[in-house]
C-alpha cells in the first residue's frame, strides 16, 4: 500500500503523480513522501541523522520542482536516502524542512525505480477550496 | 488539444501553421504508427515547438515520435543562429544519450553455447543500475579534462585506441565545452559515474547480424551475416541530468522576466547569442564529452570482459568500433535553407544525425557510404544499422529516428507483464537477459515499444537513411 495519498499519471515515456494536501505544508510533505515511496521499497530502520534545508523557487510550481529535485540530488549526489520529512509552515516561495537521512547502501536499500529528474512539463500547483493539488511528471 | 493534420503522401503528415505557430509541423510516419502517435500528446508537442523563436522550415517529428516533456521524443528543430534559441528541453536530461556499435570477428554460432556466461560476466564487470559507481573515480581536475576532451581523454587514459575517435561523431569531442560554467552539484555527480551504463532503457547487447540489406555498404561497415556485434546504449548519467536541471531553472526565470508565455515550462529557452544561451551550450558540450568518454570506457570494459570470458586474444576477438552517435543534442551546423547555406542550431531530441556520402565530417572509411546510423530496438527485437543520406540533409537537417519509441507507459507495461516471466519468454526466443530486477524487465518488455522495423521502414522509404543490416539480440544486460 502506498504510504501517502497520491495517484499515478500514465505518461508514455515517463511517470507522473497527482498529489493532494490539506494545506501547502501538507501538499509538499505528501509530494516528498510520494517520491520516497516510488523510489524505495522499505523503510530503513537504521540510525538516521537530521539535517535542515531551505529551498527557494520562483513560484509554487518552481518550488515543487526544486523541493523534489533536492530529494533526488541528496540521493544521487550525496548518496543519502531521505527517511523522514518535516516541513515547517511557510509563506511565499521558500520552504524550510528537517530531513532525516541514512547513507545509501546498495546491499540494504531496495530501490524500486530510479527517478532521474523532476520536470516542469505540465507542472501544476492549484488550490480549490481547502484542498491543494499538485501534478508532477518525472524523468525516469 | 485537438491537432489538425493532413496526410501529404504515404509517409508524411503536415500540421498546418495556425495560432502562434511560426512554421508548420511535419511528421514522418505511416498509417499504423500514426494511429499510436495520435494516442499521446506528441503532436501537440510538435505544435508547441513550432512556436519557438527563430525556428526554421518545420517542427519535425520522426516516425518513433512519442510524448516527451517540452519537446516530443523523436523531435527535430533547427533555429537561426542570430534570431533563434537553444532549449535544454530540446536536448533532454540525458545529454548525448547515444549508441555505440562494435563489429567482431566472432561467429554467432561459436559463442551461443557461452552466451549465459558471457552475459553474467558483462553484468558483473560493467556497473549498471541505480547508485552504481564507475570503474574510474575522477578527481575534480580529471573530471574537468573529461568535460573538455571527451572520448579523447578516455583513449589517452588507456581505454581504447586513437582510431576509435575517427569513428565517433565529432571525434568524441564537442568544441566549446567550458567547465567553469558548471555548478558544484554537476561536478560532484560526475565524479564517480564514468564507466557506468545507467538504468531504464540503457543497455549493452551481444547481437548476431541476421540480415544484410545492402551488401556493399555492409562490407564497408565490416558487417557480415552470422557474425557478432556489441551494442551500447548509454549517456552522460547524473552529470548531464544536473546540467539540464541547473539550466532549466535559470531559463525558466529568464523566460518569466522577459514576459514570454510558454505553452509548456519545459520549453524554456535562451537566445543563442545571449550569455545564458552560450553558457548552456558550453555546459551541454561538457556533458556531451562526458557521455562520449563514458561509452568509450564501456566499450573497453566490454572488450576486456569478452576476451577474458572466452579466453580470446584481441586478434581473435577482432572487436572494432563501427560508429558512435548521439541522439540527444543541440549542434551548430550548416544547412541549406532556400538554397542558401546558413548556420543553424539543430536540436535532436531522440533523433540521430544522418550524414550523406561525401560529407566532410565523415571519416575516410565511410566517405563513399554515408554515416552509420544506429537504431536500437528493444531487448526482444532487432536493432538496425542504416547509412546516412542526402534525403536527410534535404528534409530533416540531416536527422532521422533514434529507436523504437515507447507505446506503453511503464505502469501499463507492468500491468501487461503481470504473471508472466519476461526473462523466460525472452530465453525461449534465444535471448538471455540479465537485469537488476524484474520490474525493469517488465517496464522494458518488447510490447512496451513500437515495432522498430516499421519505424525503420518509414525512415528507409522517406530516404532519411538507408537500411544496411539487421542485428538480433543474443544477450542483454540492463541497468
Amino acid at each position: 500500500m502506498p504510504l501517502t495519498p497520491y495517484t499515478l499519471i500514465d505518461h508514455t515515456a515517463d511517470l507522473g503523480i497527482i498529489i493532494h494536501g490539506n494545506d501547502l505544508v501538507d501538499l509538499f510533505q505528501n509530494a516528498g513522501e510520494a517520491v520516497l515511496d516510488l523510489m524505495f521499497q522499505h523503510k530503513v530502520l537504521k540510525k538516521s541523522t537530521s539535517m535542515n534545508i531551505s529551498i527557494s523557487g520562483d513560484d509554487l510550481e518552481d518550488l515543487m520542482v526544486q523541493w523534489l529535485g533536492e530529494i533526488l540530488y541528496l540521493f544521487e549526489g550525496e548518496r543519502l536516502v531521505v527517511t523522514g520529512i518535516e516541513i515547517y509552515p511557510f509563506t511565499g516561495f521558500t520552504l524550510s524542512a528537517k530531513l532525516k537521512t541514512v547513507p545509501f547502501e546498495p546491499e540494504s536499500h531496495n530501490i524500486l525505480r530510479e527517478i532521474k529528474a523532476v520536470t516542469y512539463h505540465q507542472i501544476e500547483v492549484t488550490q480549490r477550496g481547502d484542498q491543494w493539488t499538485a501534478r508532477v511528471i518525472f524523468d525516469l | 488539444m485537438d491537432i489538425k493534420f493532413q496526410k501529404i503522401d504515404r509517409y508524411r503528415w503536415l500540421i498546418p501553421k495556425r495560432g502562434n505557430m511560426r512554421v508548420p509541423g511535419l511528421v514522418f510516419s505511416n498509417d499504423e504508427l500514426m494511429k499510436t502517435i495520435q494516442q499521446d500528446q506528441s503532436l501537440a508537442q510538435v505544435v508547441n515547438v513550432a512556436t519557438l523563436p527563430g525556428i526554421i522550415n518545420y517542427s519535425l517529428g520522426m516516425p518513433d515520435i512519442h510524448w516527451g516533456y517540452g519537446f516530443p521524443i523523436g523531435g527535430v528543430a533547427a533555429f537561426d543562429i542570430e534570431e533563434g534559441i537553444v532549449s535544454p528541453g530540446g536536448v533532454g536530461y540525458d545529454i548525448n544519450c547515444g549508441c555505440r556499435l562494435m563489429s567482431t570477428s566472432l561467429k554467432a554460432d561459436e559463442i551461443k553455447p557461452f552466451i549465459k556466461d558471457l552475459v553474467l560476466a558483462l553484468y558483473q564487470n560493467i556497473p549498471s543500475g541505480v547508485g552504481s559507481r564507475g570503474v574510474v573515480c575522477l578527481s575534480k581536475q580529471d573530471e574537468t579534462k573529461v568535460a573538455v576532451e571527451g572520448a579523447a581523454w578516455a583513449v589517452k587514459s588507456g581505454f581504447g585506441q586513437l582510431d576509435d575517435l575517427e569513428r565517433t561523431e565529432d571525434r568524441g569531442t564537442m568544441e566549446g565545452a567550458d567547465p567553469s560554467v558548471l555548478s558544484d552539484r554537476a561536478i560532484k555527480r560526475g565524479l564517480d559515474q564514468l564507466g557506468t551504463l545507467g538504468s531504464g532503457n540503457h543497455f549493452l547487447e551481444i547481437q548476431e547480424i541476421d540480415r544484410i540489406y545492402d551488401q556493399e555498404v555492409a562490407r564497408a561497415f565490416n558487417l557480415f551475416e552470422g557474425y557478432v556485434t556489441v551494442f551500447i546504449h548509454s549517456g552522460s548519467r547524473g552529470f548531464g541530468h544536473q546540467i539540464c536541471d541547473d539550466f532549466l531553472k535559470e531559463m525558466n526565470k529568464h523566460i518569466s522576466t522577459i514576459g514570454f508565455q510558454l505553452p509548456d515550462r519545459q520549453l524554456s529557452y535562451a537566445g543563442l547569442q545571449s550569455d545564458l544561451g552560450r553558457r548552456y551550450l558550453a555546459a551541454m558540450s561538457c556533458a556531451a564529452n562526458y557521455a562520449w568518454a563514458n561509452r568509450q570506457i564501456l566499450m573497453y570494459l566490454a572488450r576486456e570482459t569478452i576476451m577474458k570470458t572466452l579466453s580470446l586474444n584481441p586478434r581473435d576477438l577482432g572487436m572494432a568500433l563501427l560508429y558512435d552517435v548521439c541522439h540527444n543534442i543541440a549542434k551548430k551546423e550548416y544547412h541549406l535553407v532556400d538554397n542558401h547555406e546558413r548556420l543553424l542550431c539543430v536540436h535532436r531530441k531522440g533523433a540521430t544525425r544522418s550524414l550523406p556520402p561525401k560529407h566532410p565530417f565523415l571519416p575516410k572509411t565511410y566517405h563513399h557510404w554515408g554515416q552509420p546510423v544506429l537504431i536500437p530496438g528493444d531487448m526482444g527485437t532487432h536493432s538496425y544499422v542504416l547509412a546516412g543520406t542526402q534525403g536527410a540533409m534535404d528534409q530533416s537537417f540531416g536527422s532521422c529516428c533514434h529507436g523504437a519509441g515507447r507505446v506503453l507507459s511503464r505502469s501499463k507495461a507492468i500491468k501487461k507483464a503481470k504473471g508472466r516471466a519476461i526473462s523466460r519468454e525472452l530465453e525461449d526466443k534465444g535471448i538471455f537477459v540479465q537485469s537488476r530486477d524484474k520490474r525493469t524487465l517488465q517496464e522494458e518488455m518488447p510490447e512496451a515499444y513500437k515495432d522498430v522495423s516499421q519505424v525503420v521502414e518509414v525512415v528507409h522509404h522517406t530516404d532519411l537513411a538507408r537500411k544496411v543490416a539487421r542485428l538480433r539480440p543474443l544477450g542483454v544486460i540492463k541497468g
